[in-house]
């Protein structure tokens, strides 16, 4: 009866140089299920999605994360996106002088690699390229610029999503995908992700507002607070922390933790 | 007096000294007489020795047929030179542009030649003696030139020495590509003097993509009049000998200047390159990018001075070297120097032995691209950021594919990178 968990987080423990950000974080998601994590900051929301694509100076001391039954802490940065993951960045990093064109061939040529394919023709490439341009309302002359060189917030945001679109992850955690976006942009993030919603593919959407989750409906909202899932609840959970903040939660999380770590699971 | 030069020089002794350039010949052979050789004392050439001049042993060249290789998609008026000999038309049909043969050129060029290049150039003033090959171009007055001209030379042994005169007259516009190739051992001096009037605009490439085996000593040098623009793009790739001079001169007030220079360089190659800015006028803008990689156990030298004189205020200039060494062998000696007199400017300069950026590394990885291929991205990235911003787009494919070969050979050099 029970479905096989996508991604499985356990105990996770990490710390960025000797401070402590993780302190025991569980979390596990089903196939097609969209996760929403809120909480306030500095509360480690980023930090989960770098310790799991394995960024350098996150350093994991305890606890475990699979992903479709692949450990995903033993592997290489490179293998975990092979592996079905996919982080889009709150921050995208600007690298020119690497066509945008060029870095996602390869990408998506590594992908192919590693489930046995041959590399993509450029030509075929080209035209899923353009196609998933359009989708997110990007020129396709971005393709050629380099990688988010010069790119407003918005056009590194919707960047992102074209990235995803075209190597089909397994997982998606989208890392505050709708800071700094107006209405439209927000909406076309939000369809990017929804047309990839096909009952297999899960969600984590990382976000410090109820807004975005008019636009993609999770199935599960958790707080994250100090390092640890706070409480989980479905949708209704995002409407009550926009109306009442995190200040009820961390509060009564400190007057009984044991309890309120009963209630997420 | 070196025995190259002695050598050099008998050649023009030799010869009928009664063309159009006699005096100036004379002028800059009595100078010349009165320089002191460059050795390793010298501040210039602290870094490059010159004893392969005289070490090396250069076969006559012999004449093989050359076909320029042409930029896909750019249309060009072409002018070829093999081993210092004429190989190509001079086209005399674009309204309000002359081109003729230095040789050819009458007294209309006479107050072109050494009238930019700084004097203080020793090869420049065996230059001035011998320079037989090149061309004068003249565009009049308001004429915007839309075809790029591309002055290319190859030799393949023996000695030339090039030497161009343009001049952008008032609110002309044109594109000047110098492209200098060669095989063999080979020695030439290769000089380009620019004068650009008032409110000219010049977009200038230096292609300098000798083999290992050259001897060259060159530069391109500009007049900048009131508010001329100058757009200009030196690739180097190293020799035996390579040695570029770049000399902005701001005569005008309100001239703008970019210079982007990028080098790569494997084997034991040297490159030398050599700026010098001259802010003689207020309001001048020059921002100079020059980007290398030495790999193997080549050697770059870069000097980059910018002298802003006691009137010339409100100069923006900014001046960044940035360098990535492949092996512990590869060297590069890097000088910026600013010069300021002027109280109200904007100057800044950095030289710096480059690392990749981490977090474009990890980005690239996050989606899957190898760490490998992702530091041969972010290299090969590094010098193209200077190149894919160029405005002729088939210009840019076609310099990505030559600096691409040369950067495979280099690849398996970077540092993280496992030999295939």
């Amino acid at each position: 009866m029970s479905q096989a968990a996508l991604l499985s987080v356990k105990g996770l423990e990490a710390k960025v140089e000797d401070k402590t950000i993780l302190k025991g974080l569980d979390l596990e998601i089903k196939p097609g299920e969209v996760h929403a994590i809120m909480g306030p900051n500095g509360a480690g929301k980023s930090t989960l999605g770098y310790v799991l694509s394995g960024r350098e100076g996150y350093e994991v001391v305890g606890g475990e994360a699979t992903l479709a039954g692949t450990e995903l802490l033993d592997i290489d940065i490179e293998e975990r996106s092979r592996a079905g993951l996919f982080l889009a960045f709150q921050y995208p990093v600007e690298i020119p002088g690497v066509s945008n064109l060029e870095f996602l061939k390869s990408s998506v040529d590594a992908h192919r690699e590693a489930q046995g394919l041959e590399p993509i023709s450029s030509k075929e490439f080209l035209k899923e390229a353009r196609e998933a341009c359009k989708q997110v309302n990007l020129p396709a002359e971005f393709l050629k610029r380099g990688v988010n060189e010069g790119f407003s917030g918005g056009e590194k945001k919707r960047n992102e999503i074209m990235q995803m679109l075209l190597l089909k992850p397994k997982l998606c955690i989208l890392d505050e995908s709708d800071s700094g976006l107006d209405i439209d942009a927000l909406q076309v993030v939000a369809e990017g992700v929804n047309s990839m919603r096909d009952g297999e593919r899960s969600f984590v959407v990382v976000t410090h507002y109820q807004r975005l989750l008019d636009y993609i409906k999770p199935d599960f909202v958790h707080v994250l607070s100090d390092g640890k899932i706070v409480k989980s609840g479905d949708a209704s959970l995002a409407l009550e922390l926009e109306a009442q903040g995190y200040s009820w939660l961390t509060e009564q999380r400190s007057a009984d933790p044991i309890e309120m770590h009963k209630e997420v699971m | 007096m070196s025995n190259w030069l002695t050598q050099a020089l008998a050649q023009y002794q030799s010869s009928d000294s009664t063309d159009w350039l006699s005096a100036a010949r004379e002028k800059s052979l009595q100078q010349l007489h009165n320089t002191a050789w460059p050795t390793r004392k010298t501040e210039n050439w602290r870094y490059t020795p010159l004893a392969c001049l005289e070490r090396t042993s250069v076969a006559e060249p012999t004449n093989d047929a050359f076909t320029a290789e042409s930029i896909e998609g750019l249309e060009c008026i072409e002018i070829v030179f093999v081993n210092g000999k004429l190989v190509s038309e001079l086209t005399d049909n674009i309204p309000g542009v002359s081109i003729s043969l230095l040789s050819e050129s009458k007294e209309s060029a006479q107050n072109l030649f050494q009238k930019v290049k700084p004097e203080h150039h020793v090869f420049g003033l065996v230059n001035d003696v011998l320079a037989s090959a090149g061309v004068v171009i003249d565009v009049d007055e308001s004429v915007v030139v839309d075809t790029p001209i591309r002055l290319v030379h190859w030799q393949n042994g023996g000695e030339s020495h090039v030497r161009h005169l343009v001049r952008v007259g008032k609110g002309a516009s044109l594109a000047v590509i110098e492209e200098y190739r060669g095989d063999n051992p080979l020695v030439a001096t290769q000089y380009a003097e620019y004068q650009l009037e008032d409110d000219a605009k010049l977009n200038h490439y230096r292609f300098a993509l000798h083999t290992n085996q050259a001897m060259v000593v060159g530069g391109s040098h500009f007049n900048l009049s009131d508010r001329s623009e100058l757009h200009s793009t030196l690739i180097g790739f190293g020799s035996l000998l390579s040695r570029v001079d770049i000399d902005i001169n701001h005569c005008g007030e309100h001239a703008m200047a970019t210079q982007n220079s990028v080098y790569l360089l494997e084997g034991k190659e040297i490159f030398d390159l050599h700026s010098n800015v001259e802010h003689t006028k207020p309001n001048g803008t020059t921002e100079e990018n020059i980007r290398g990689i030495v790999g193997d156990e080549a050697k770059a030298v870069f000097n980059g001075r910018i002298h802003i004189h006691r009137h010339a205020q409100k100069t923006l200039a900014e001046l960044n070297n940035r360098n990535l060494l492949l092996t512990n062998k590869a060297e590069v000696n890097t000088k910026p120097e600013l010069e300021i007199y002027a109280d109200d400017v904007r100057c800044a300069h950095g030289a710096t032995v480059a690392e990749l950026d981490t977090k474009a590394l990890y980005y690239l990885r996050s989606r899957g691209v190898s760490e490998q291929e992702a530091r041969i991205m972010l290299n090969f990235g590094f010098i193209n950021e200077l190149i894919e911003q160029l405005p002729l787009e088939p210009l840019v494919e076609w310099l990505q594919g030559e600096l691409k070969r040369r950067f495979n050979d280099l690849r398996n050099q970077i540092p993280g990178v496992e030999a295939v």
